[in-house]
């Protein structure tokens, strides 16, 4: 009776040690990080994530991403948003401003709550998205790219380059908050640095043909961050070259594809340095107390194909602090 | 644990198995797991340690290079004088240091010149100070200059740094903003294996950098957890880099080696336990059986024989088992039957038996005994019990162990409830007795009834004899009387008839004859009252002529009338014997009637008495008669048995010889040859320090 009673014991003891020995062997899963973008121009910023995320220490182990492209399709994005959610991702990645609006306007109306860190958006704490850049609280943290700020430092790049322009087109997006933000600060700098600026709403077709119709050297062009605006890069880049005026973007993207310059953070950096964000929460730190940061390096690109195209002499002390593209172009630096 | 000892001890074989098989599985494996994982743990924790040390070590010389970079450039620019030159060199600056937010040119009071900014517009306010108060006077006279470690207006951790330079002898100062959040970012989100993290203080014990974003602008974190860490110490701005790692989480690894090496630990055990379970059945089962019949059997109960089909030694055992039981069953019963017939015996017997110690305490009486004594005082010695005398008999072999010669013949009297009784009292030393439940024997045997019927048969013997001698009683007392008669009257007559020459001398002759005839009368009538007295054993010191004279003279007439040639060859020098004269003169008379008899007329009868080379007396009494069968040599001594006609004999006369010699402690035997005579033997002990003054005596009295 008493042997029964021994392995009785025994065989509970041995199955709880089974049981209790199993997750010893259960690998840990990889967190799973959704990713939002608005379009393809934004992919970038997803290959500097994975880029930094990888220097970091981060295998396909350890992460795997559920990638939503909504093809510049605003719809098609809070489609993909409800989809990412059902999902129950580990932590969400936006790859901008209108990503992350939309986002929080979700997770707001449905009351979830998982980390988001936005790899990039110009002005998030006048978007709502955080209370304050030190302490965000709420669940965004994510990188300030500076693009609505740094609106009126690009002003003054544009016209420190290129001393002659007496009139530069601002164009912005009245139905993007960035960029009404933007146009704001870029009045303010217009202001201190005796500059006259000339507003252009992109949202409405009339202000391209505006441009087309009233542009003249002497002038030049000042884009602000709107997705819409960047879709059309390749039409402004057609207007400056066919109106000799100079246009100052804000990627590097946008002068490889014709505009004389830009002074911003690029997708690429925006994306490596959101990393480091994904990599603190997924070691447990809350994205509210993860203080939002500038981006780590901002580019000013100056395409010098460009340059000679629109046959404008520029200052060459800023050029200490270009990045050329096409720089054996003809022409080349200033004589 | 020597409680434990013993309630292993107690433990049935099987329970034993299991625990050593248990035991010889897992302590083994233990063992080498506490030794393995001990090693690999503190290998681990060197490894871990190695690690920490490289990544710190890269770390911080990442750290260095960039400030050491960042200085550089600004002392060259400041020493090839090309920071006065428009804002050439403060662009180039900015773009060779990504980290660089701002460059400023302050005069010599301190006041911003000239800015080149990465974020703001490059106006300066009007007397804007750049320098807090600690750099600028430090500036005044260092190299270099640390500013604290900042915040932006976007919350982004900034330092300053400057270096004093001259320009047309005017000392001035150009300063730069750095940002930190690169070099933090990277300290805090580097992914670390295992919940290792680092954390970078500065030279306020302000941590600055942490994975742990809770924990930054706090004092140094002492989490109280027991971590493996290392620190490194950067030495320009006196911060210190720290890498940790719980040990709970460093030593993970191998603790779930250990979780998963429990678990197999446990199915070992569960295995082992079956095994061993089954081994300890297997081998102890038939010991189990042979212990479960083993107590059937001593509890009397019926057992079956404990069948097994294997032929190991446990089969052996089983089967000797199987053999010793039934012959000890065999056995037991035959010892009940022998109990039992002993019972039988020993309280039929009629004799007293009872256990006595060394120490003369009776520890056992069989029933008999005690209704004897009548009561039950085993606590006093067997002497004052059964002799109720106060001291150990003297020929006790309690008392004298190396007299082993008369165990048996030391006799006792005690007094019964019916008056005086003889007992025979004997003692018998066991050697294999159970110490303190009694060494010996002692045998009581009531021979009150034996004795009287050996008096009896004396007693009938004698009045036998006297039978048979009683007509040459008559003939010897009548020849004497006749005799007395014939003087008497002759001298009546003489006296009658006034016979002058009856004198007083013949008168006197006349008297004297009648007074030797009536002696005579009166020595044979005495004689024959002495010899059919009735007595009891009268010990004296017998003088055996005396006794064999007077016993003829008892069958003279008889031997005279079967004209009997009678030859004594008596000794001169006999030693005296002790005993009863009158029983011993009853055997030779005995004797004598039966040799008498067996010559049945004429014939020779020898009766000799000598001293044998022993020390014994030797009386023979030898006849040349017609000799006794061979056939009734052995049922001589028998009672009522005889050769004799019927009216002859009693058949207990050589009876009460073997009695009586048996009582002097002598022997009696009869050779015999028929046709030839019959020579009966008596040898009887001496008693040798009188014999020679007896023997003196005897020659006195018998000169010749």
């Amino acid at each position: 009776m008493k042997t029964k009673w021994y392995f009785f014991f025994l065989t509970t003891v041995a199955v709880s040690a089974i049981l209790y020995a199993f997750p010893g062997f259960k690998a840990d899963e990889p967190a799973e990080i959704g990713v939002l973008m608005i379009g393809e121009n934004r992919l970038e910023k997803f290959t500097g994530l994975e880029n930094g995320l990888k220097d970091l220490g981060y295998s396909n182990k350890e992460i795997h991403f559920t990638v939503k492209n909504a093809r510049d399709d605003e719809e098609l994005l809070d489609k993909q948003i409800e989809d990412l959610l059902q999902t129950a991702p580990d932590l969400i990645v936006t790859l901008g401003a209108i990503e992350s609006q939309r986002l929080k306007a979700e997770l707001d109306k449905k009351k979830i709550t998982i980390p988001v860190v936005f790899a990039g958006l110009a002005a998030p704490k006048e978007l709502g998205l955080i209370k304050d850049y030190k302490s965000p609280g709420g669940m965004f943290t994510g990188i300030n790219n500076y693009h609505a700020s740094i609106s009126g430092k690009r002003l003054e790049m544009l016209t420190s380059l290129v001393p002659n322009i007496k009139k530069v087109h601002v164009i912005y997006d009245s139905k993007i908050d960035v960029s009404k933000i933007s146009l704001k600060e870029t009045r303010i700098a217009a202001n201190a640095l005796g500059v006259e600026i000339a507003p252009c709403d992109a949202s409405s077709k009339e202000c391209l043909d505006r441009l087309w119709k009233t542009g003249k050297e002497g002038e030049a062009i000042l884009i602000l961050p709107s997705f819409r605006i960047e879709s059309l890069t390749e039409d402004i880049v057609k207007l400056t070259e066919e109106k000799k005026i100079p246009a100052m973007g804000l990627y590097d993207f946008e002068v490889e594809k014709g505009l004389l310059a830009s002074y911003g953070s690029s997708f690429h950096s925006q994306g490596y340095q959101a990393a480091r964000f994904v990599s603190l929460i997924l070691q447990g730190n809350k994205p509210g107390e993860l203080p939002v940061e500038l981006p780590d390096g901002i580019r000013f690109v100056v395409n010098q194909q460009t340059k000679d195209a629109l046959g404008i002499r520029y200052n060459e002390d800023l050029l200490k602090l270009a990045e050329l593209v096409h720089p054996d172009a003809q022409g080349g630096r200033n004589p | 644990m020597k409680a434990m000892i013993d309630f292993m001890q107690s433990q049935p074989i099987r329970n034993k198995v299991l625990v050593f098989g248990v035991a010889m599985s897992t302590i083994p494996l233990l063992l080498i797991s506490i030794f393995y994982y001990s090693f690999v743990k503190a290998d681990l924790e060197t490894r871990i340690m190695e690690k920490q040390h490289l990544v710190l070590e890269n770390l911080s010389r990442e750290i260095e290079v960039e400030f050491s970079q960042t200085f550089q450039r600004i002392q060259v620019l400041a020493s090839l004088h090309l920071l006065a030159e428009k804002q050439t060199a403060l662009y180039e600056l900015l773009q060779q240091n990504e980290s660089v937010e701002e460059v400023v040119i302050a005069d010599d009071k301190g006041l911003v010149e000239k800015r080149v900014s990465r974020f703001d517009l490059n106006i300066t306010g009007s007397k804007e100070q750049w320098f807090t108060d600690d750099m600028w006077f430090q500036l005044q006279t260092r190299e270099k200059v640390y500013g604290q470690v900042a915040f932006n207006q976007y919350g982004q951790p900034v330092m300053k740094l400057a270096i004093p330079f001259y320009e047309n002898d005017t000392k001035k100062a150009v300063g730069v903003v750095v940002q930190l959040q690169k070099i933090i970012g990277k300290i805090s989100s580097m992914r670390q294996d295992h919940s290792s993290y680092i954390y970078l203080v500065d030279d306020k014990d302000r941590v600055i950098a942490h994975q742990d974003y809770s924990r930054i602008w706090q004092k140094q974190p002492s989490t109280g957890e027991d971590v493996i860490g290392v620190t490194a110490k950067i030495n320009e701005l006196n911060w210190t880099l720290v890498m940790e790692q719980p040990k709970m989480t460093a030593f993970a690894p191998i603790n779930r080696m250990l979780q998963s090496g429990i678990g197999a630990v446990a199915l070992l055990i569960l295995t082992v336990s079956l095994i061993s379970v089954w081994a300890g059945l297997y081998f102890t089962r038939p010991i189990v059986s042979i212990d479960r019949e083993m107590n059937n059997l001593k509890q009397g109960r019926k057992i079956s024989p404990v069948k097994m089909r294997r032929t190991d030694e446990l089969g052996k055992l089983a089967d000797s088992f199987n053999d010793m039981s039934k012959e000890l069953l065999e056995k037991s019963r035959l010892l009940e039957q022998e109990k039992e017939r002993l019972d039988v015996v020993v309280n039929g017997i009629g004799a007293g038996l009872a256990l006595v110690t060394k120490e003369y305490q009776i520890t056992w009486m069989n029933p008999i005994l005690t209704g004897w004594l009548k009561e039950d005082r085993l606590s006093l010695p067997c002497y004052a019990v059964i002799g109720g005398e106060s001291t150990p008999c003297q020929n006790c072999p309690i008392t004298c162990p190396d007299m082993d010669k008369i165990a048996d013949e030391v006799m006792k009297f005690k007094d019964g409830a019916n008056g005086e009784r003889l007992f025979r009292h004997r003692v018998f030393p066991l050697n294999h007795a159970i110490e303190k439940e009694g060494e010996f024997l002692v045998v009581l045997e009531d021979i009150t009834e034996q004795k009287q019927m050996e008096e009896t048969m004396i007693q009938t013997d004698k009045l036998s004899a006297l039978g048979i001698m009683a007509s040459s009683f008559a003939h010897e007392v009548n020849n004497p009387l006749a005799t007395i008669n014939v003087y008497a009257e002759d001298l009546i007559d003489r006296i009658q008839a006034g016979d002058e020459d009856l004198d007083q001398d013949e008168m006197e002759h006349y008297l004297r004859k009648i007074k030797e005839n009536t002696e005579r009368c009166k020595r044979i009538t005495g004689n024959l009252l002495n010899f059919s007295r009735k007595n009891d054993w009268m010990e004296d010191h017998i003088r055996v002529r005396e006794i064999i004279e007077n016993s003829i003279s008892l069958v003279e007439h008889q031997l005279k009338k079967q004209r009997v040639q009678l030859e004594l060859q008596i000794a001169d020098t006999l030693p005296v014997i002790r005993g009863d004269g009158l029983k011993l003169m009853q055997v030779i008379v005995n004797l004598i009637n039966n040799a008498v008899d067996a010559l049945e007329n004429e014939g020779r009868l020898v009766i000799s008495a000598t001293t044998t080379v022993d020390g014994t007396v030797s009386i023979k009494v030898i006849d040349s008669g017609h000799g006794i069968p061979a056939e009734a040599m052995d049922k001589l001594f028998d009672p009522f048995f005889t050769t004799k006609p019927i009216g002859k004999g009693t058949g207990l006369g050589l009876s009460v010889c073997y009695g009586i010699i048996q009582q002097f402690g002598g022997t009696i035997t009869i050779d015999s040859k028929p046709e030839e005579g019959t020579t009966v033997e008596i040898q009887l002990p001496a008693e040798r320090m009188q014999s020679e003054e007896l023997a003196m005596g005897n020659q006195a009295r018998n000169p010749a």
